[in-house]
């Protein structure tokens, strides 16, 4: 199953080799998740513009991964595609017309016709209206849900990074049980008792449970900058702690955070539609890729259209900004070059 | 070592508690437990205020807990909603995840670091790109939507295996489930295994085993790979408890009878007792698989010293 | 000779253009010599010395052009198979780094057994009494229970013995030592030179030292072959160079060693960068830094001009750095 954080947060991260063991930098620790593992090699990459600006430094981090990405074909397909959705998310009449919710039970499970390309599913509705106004719920809870996940988890992790101590032990316990309840799991018990048919609750499950990832993630990529030399030079030179972590560190460890943040954006699409499917994610009459294809399956002999449609534009969507991570990842990760 | 185990057993508990505290409040706070106690009828008020009494739900949550932990402890994990014994729901239930587990592990390991070694060693050949992209997409499509098409093309077009799983769940039933179930896994272990043999084998140490003149065998099994699997190991030790957590989706598009079925059963009737029991197993299982992969660890990598 | 390298040419192919590593080496070694090679990181040394070897990362590296011969050998015309057979048995390495050039987990008498298990076909019980042997000859104190041990539990210093030992574990009849000394204290530096040089003596190797420390070099090596941007610039016997260097870079490289007996002047510096081996300058590649260079310095690539017998300068003007 697409969980959020793929394939399950997992590890418990305290007590782990960079705390016990002889070597701390080797930790490739266990297990780790591909947006983890890929941002975590990022923390260890010197990164990032200095704070002294990207105009007094024409070769910054910044530049060169953006003249990398201009001509990485992966990079421009997956950000057309990307476009395109939050387009149709805007202005879904502009390219299906008619109501989602119009369906005609005379219909039910016909394949493509003049005005419906993709058919109709059990109830008659028009699958391609569906599908194309589905891309609204999905863009939504991802970008709602990887917002919130981003802000809540690097503004914790970053300063239990920064401040070290007890709050970063209780931090790091604290994430430790959200890593060890299983995702899907969580959810199904959670929503099982909402009602509420909007996106907000599947929203506020994702930051819940998404936070304590890029929290872990921010925390490294903090302790990292931390020991840059320029900022130790920086301490030394008597800055104060707001200047540092805002004009010194965070510049620095925020690439592995936007990394794994794109990554995990597609993987929160994904995990809305599994929960959906489960029944108890979004709501009838939410139209959602993830109800549609739990609506379709009962069909699947006789109408295999009515799931395939909206399973495509899901893999399509997760695909998109998965690879867009992945790409904004090698431009940002000097050691690859 | 002796002592970073306990000391690693010591840390558990607060998880422990913690992960079956969240997990007890959501069922309790969030949701109605005697509702699922009188079956799908709706309670009459004097039988659920009994049931209340009965069941010490009147006490405050945190009694609750203790007293349900206390059970636990003992071997009581209490009544699911049909009235057996939660227990015997885990005897019938477990081996089944178990039988599914191990079968998407294997398929991890071989297909897994198959894959991955041979484009970790062939980066930026076709088949390497080419394997990359095929994990992409195993990635970006959900596990229920390729469980489904596998389903539709496997069991109902081709008719090479019964679309749903019976109740004895054998291995040879297991198979497909299983790849389904390991699906995205198997594309991280691709990819986590293609990026360490990469890395790996730029390292000054195979420069040096190469001018050993060893044979190329020999530089890739005892040097690189020995070196690039750590990693690898330890990711798919902790997915274990990942996946049997995670077998929900699977199991359900399945119809097979393991953990996930009775779990989403005990959610869907809002039986705190079974929900509560199975998490508590599967929490447990997490973290002793994550101990020993700890353990595992410190003996694939000699530099690794516990104290 | 033991080793001739002739007009040898290596090429990394990148993304950002075809970077020229060695342009045309022309070196030897004979049995019990020492070669120093000279040079600034990115001048081809150890470029040549991995294509020697055999261990040049290709792609993106690539011989372009050139021949090895090895005992009367072309080792670029050999199978992969036979030239593997070379490597470690007739000829061995000894990097920079012994603490990441050693398999971190492995225990180095396992690293070091493997020699005589894969080249010699022992048991891996024989391999291990022949590992305790080499780490007792390199004088490393209670070889017998260290040999269990892994690398990350040894000095910089031992580390180094154990590269030694592995290079000399099968007698080679030539050894390239990459920098042996550059990632040690000091103090530590000296013993290894000295054991490395004795060993040597012992079993009558040719050793091509690769350095950019021209103290090393002044007490252990009978010839030297400076190198710039990919070519040798001058080769000669040791105290010839050190007497009157020939070329200007030679000397801007001995002007550069602080000397006890110019305390308090100020140190000299050569000018300038090495170049970017994607745009070597025309003519004589060092011609943007040199204090002597002339027009046809900026035209005319300098051949190897003859100063004396066994004694070579490319530089247009030898006579007159010779002599002046």
């Amino acid at each position: 199953m697409p969980e959020p954080m793929p394939p399950e947060p997992l590890l418990s991260g305290g007590g782990r080799v960079p705390e016990d063991g002889a070597i701390a930098a080797t930790g490739m620790g266990g297990a780790m998740d591909l947006a983890t593992a890929e941002g975590e090699t990022l923390e260890r990459a010197p990164a990032g513009p200095d704070g002294t600006g990207p105009t007094d430094r024409p070769r910054s981090l910044w530049s060169d991964a953006w003249r990398d990405l201009r001509r990485n074909p992966v990079f421009i397909l997956s950000g057309l595609v990307i476009l395109f959705l939050v387009f149709v998310s805007l202005w879904p009449s502009v390219i299906a017309s008619g109501s989602p919710l119009k369906c005609d039970l005379a219909k039910a499970q016909e394949g493509s016709q003049q005005g419906a390309p993709f058919g109709y599913d059990g109830q008659g509705c028009n699958v391609y209206t569906r599908t194309v106004y589905g891309a609204r719920t999905s863009v939504t809870v991802g970008v709602l849900a990887t917002l919130g996940v981003a802000l809540f988890g690097s503004v914790l992790g970053g300063l239990a990074g920064f401040f070290g101590g007890v709050w970063d032990s209780v931090l790091s316990r604290i994430t430790d049980i959200f890593f060890a309840i299983p995702v899907v799991l969580g959810g199904l018990v959670l929503l099982s008792v909402v009602t509420s048919n909007t996106v907000w609750p599947v929203i506020g499950f994702m930051v819940l449970l998404g936070w304590p990832q890029i929290s872990r993630i921010a925390r490294g990529s903090v302790i990292t900058a931390k020991q840059n030399d320029y900022v130790q030079a920086a301490r030394a030179l008597g800055a104060s702690n707001s200047r540092m972590l805002l004009r010194h560190i965070a510049p620095n460890a925020v690439a592995p955070v936007i990394v794994v943040a794109t990554i995990a954006l597609g993987t929160y699409i994904a995990l809305e539609a599994t929960l959906s499917y489960l029944g108890v994610g979004l709501k009838p009459p939410t139209v959602s890729w993830g109800i549609d294809i739990s609506a379709a399956s009962p069909y699947i002999r006789n109408a295999p259209h009515a799931l395939l449609w909206p399973s495509g534009a899901l893999a399509l969507t997760v695909l998109a900004f998965i690879m867009l991570g992945d790409a904004v990842r090698d431009a940002l990760d000097p050691k690859l070059r | 070592m002796g002592r970073y185990v306990i000391r690693r057993l010591l840390q558990m508990i607060p998880v422990f508690i913690g992960a079956t505290l969240l997990i007890f409040l959501m069922v309790n706070v969030m949701g109605d437990p005697i509702a699922g106690l009188c079956g799908d009828r709706q309670c009459d008020p004097a039988t659920a205020a009994q049931l209340e009494k009965e069941f010490g739900l009147d006490k405050p949550v945190w009694q609750q807990y203790l007293t349900y932990m206390g059970n636990v402890f003992t071997g009581d994990f209490g009544t699911a909603f049909n009235g057996q014994p939660v227990t015997e729901l885990m005897a019938t239930a477990f081996p089944v995840t178990i039988r599914l587990t191990i079968i998407a592990i294997v398929f991890e390991i071989v297909i897994g670091i198959t894959l991955g070694v041979v484009t970790g060693l062939r980066r930026g050949r076709p088949v390497d790109s080419g394997v990359l992209l095929v994990t992409l997409v195993v990635i970006s499509v959900p596990t229920f939507v390729t469980g489904l098409l596998l389903q539709l093309l496997l069991g109902v077009k081709w008719g090479w295996i019964k679309p749903s799983v019976s109740s004895d769940a054998t291995f040879g039933e297991l198979i497909v489930p299983g790849l389904v179930l390991a699906s995205v896994s198997l594309a991280y272990v691709t990819r986590l295994t293609r990026t360490s043999i990469a890395e790996n084998k730029r390292s000054d140490y195979v420069r040096t085993a190469i001018a050993k003149g060893l044979p190329r065998r020999r530089v890739v099994t005892r040097h690189l790979l020995r070196n690039s699997l750590i990693p690898v190991v330890t990711f798919i030790g902790t997915d274990i408890g990942a996946l049997m957590g995670g077998a929900i989706v699977t199991e359900r598009i399945f119809n097979i009878h393991g953990v996930g079925f009775q779990l989403y059963q005990g959610i869907l009737r809002q039986n705190t007792q079974t929900v509560v029991g199975f998490v508590t197993v599967l929490v447990l299982v997490f973290l002793v698989a994550n101990l020993l992969v700890d353990l595992l660890y410190a003996v694939l990598d000699p530099r690794i010293r516990y104290a | 000779m033991l080793l001739e390298v002739h007009d040898l040419h290596v090429e990394f192919r990148t993304r950002d253009g075809i970077a020229k590593a060695v342009n045309g080496v022309t070196y030897g070694v004979d049995a019990g010599e020492t070669l120093a090679v000279l040079g600034e990181s990115g001048s081809g040394k150890s470029v040549t010395a991995q294509a020697v070897m055999g261990i040049l990362d290709t792609p993106p590296g690539r011989i372009t052009g050139g021949r090895i011969l090895f005992q009367g050998r072309d080792l670029l015309t050999l199978k992969e198979e036979e030239r593997r057979k070379v490597r470690g048995a007739e000829m061995a390495m000894i990097f920079q780094d012994a603490l990441s050039s050693l398999n971190p987990v492995l225990s180095v008498g396992d690293q070091l057994g493997e020699m005589f298990v894969v080249h010699r076909g022992m048991s891996r019980k024989d391999a291990r009494a022949k590992a305790v042997e080499l780490m007792d000859r390199v004088r490393i104190p209670a070889a017998k229970e260290r040999v269990r041990q892994y690398p990350h539990q040894f000095s910089g210093g031992m580390r180094q013995r154990i590269m030694i030992a592995m290079a000399m574990a099968l007698e080679p009849a030539l050894i390239i030592a990459d920098e042996p000394t550059t990632a040690l204290d000091v103090t530590v530096q000296a013993q290894v030179m000295e054991l490395l040089a004795e060993l040597q003596r012992e079993l009558h190797m040719g050793l091509i030292l690769i350095t950019h420390d021209l103290g090393v070099v002044a007490d252990v090596a009978d010839r030297i072959a400076v190198m710039y941007a990919g070519r040798i610039v001058e080769s000669a016997p040791v105290h010839d160079i050190y007497k009157a260097p020939a070329h200007p870079y030679t000397r801007g490289l001995l002007d550069s060693i602080p000397r006890l007996d110019q305390k308090g002047q100020e140190l000299y510096a050569i000018k300038g960068l090495p170049p970017n081996l994607m745009h070597i300058p025309p003519g004589c590649a060092f011609h943007p830094r040199c204090p002597m260079a002339q027009d046809v310095c900026r035209t005319d690539e300098p051949p190897l001009y003859e100063v004396e017998e066994e004694r070579g300068s490319a530089c247009h003007f030898w006579r007159e750095c010779l002599h002046g």
